[in-house]
């Protein structure tokens, strides 16, 4: 019996938490993974994320309902940040300061290819949910 | 290695059926085709990529890997009446 389980029918037993709390707590304590070391298998990468997936699901009052699948290789954005990188100097402070004029304060060239694969990475963790209009809800993830 | 074929499917709108039509690309005769051209554009190509301070074979060495991860993107836009798919392969 894990600690944590073991916590939960302490509290239990002392009258701390209800049977349905307990209840909670157990099935939480089962959803989560258990740690590296207790079981005893060294933490492995979890799969990389291969493609950058766009699902909008949206109804018009004209159109009806309108959806939209979007499924791009991670691979085309690490050329897209490469060919980011290709604009000339004078062009990128051009860009800086269109961004800036937006309230982005985003440098260019701080997009360094070194850094490609840590962002991609990062990627893989990725989900935005967007259900702020009604009849309106993105989803932005990688799978 | 770049796309050489893709499909296009496309149900037009005010059709009745949910039948699409399916159009298929192949990419390799549009790059065959193309290439003549690539190779006239090429010195263009180079000298705009100088006059910019780029290096043209960087430039080219992105936009061929541009080109090669187009591959298995798959776009897909519908509402009630139209509907319109691409996928590269």
């Amino acid at each position: 019996m894990s600690d944590s389980r073991r916590q939960v029918l302490d509290m239990l037993a002392a009258g701390q938490i209800t049977v349905e709390e307990a209840d909670r707590l157990i099935a939480a304590i089962e959803d989560r993974p258990a740690p590296a070391a207790a079981t005893g298998l060294a933490e492995r990468p979890a799969t990389a994320p291969r493609y950058l997936r766009v699902i909008v699901n949206a109804v018009d009052d004209d159109e009806g309902p309108i959806r939209v699948n979007v499924r791009a290789p991670l691979q085309l954005l690490r050329a897209g940040v490469r060919l980011a990188s290709l604009i000339p100097p004078q062009a990128q402070d051009e860009v800086n300061a269109a961004l800036r004029q937006h309230g982005v304060g985003f440098d260019l060239s701080q997009i360094k290819p070194e850094n490609l694969d840590e962002l991609i990475d990062h990627l893989g963790d990725l989900t935005v949910d967007v259900d702020g209009e009604p009849n309106l809800n993105v989803r932005v993830f990688c799978e | 290695m770049i796309p050489l074929a893709a499909v296009i499917a496309v149900r037009p709108g005010g059709s009745s059926s949910d039948r699409r039509l399916w159009i298929p690309v192949p990419l390799f005769l549009v790059w065959l085709l193309a290439l003549p051209f690539l190779v006239l554009a090429l010195p263009i190509f180079f000298i705009a990529c100088l006059a910019s301070r780029v290096n043209p074979f960087r430039a080219l060495w992105v936009l061929w890997q541009l080109l090669c991860a187009l591959r298995k993107t798959h776009v897909s836009v519908e509402d009630r009446e139209t509907s319109i798919l691409v996928h590269i392969f």
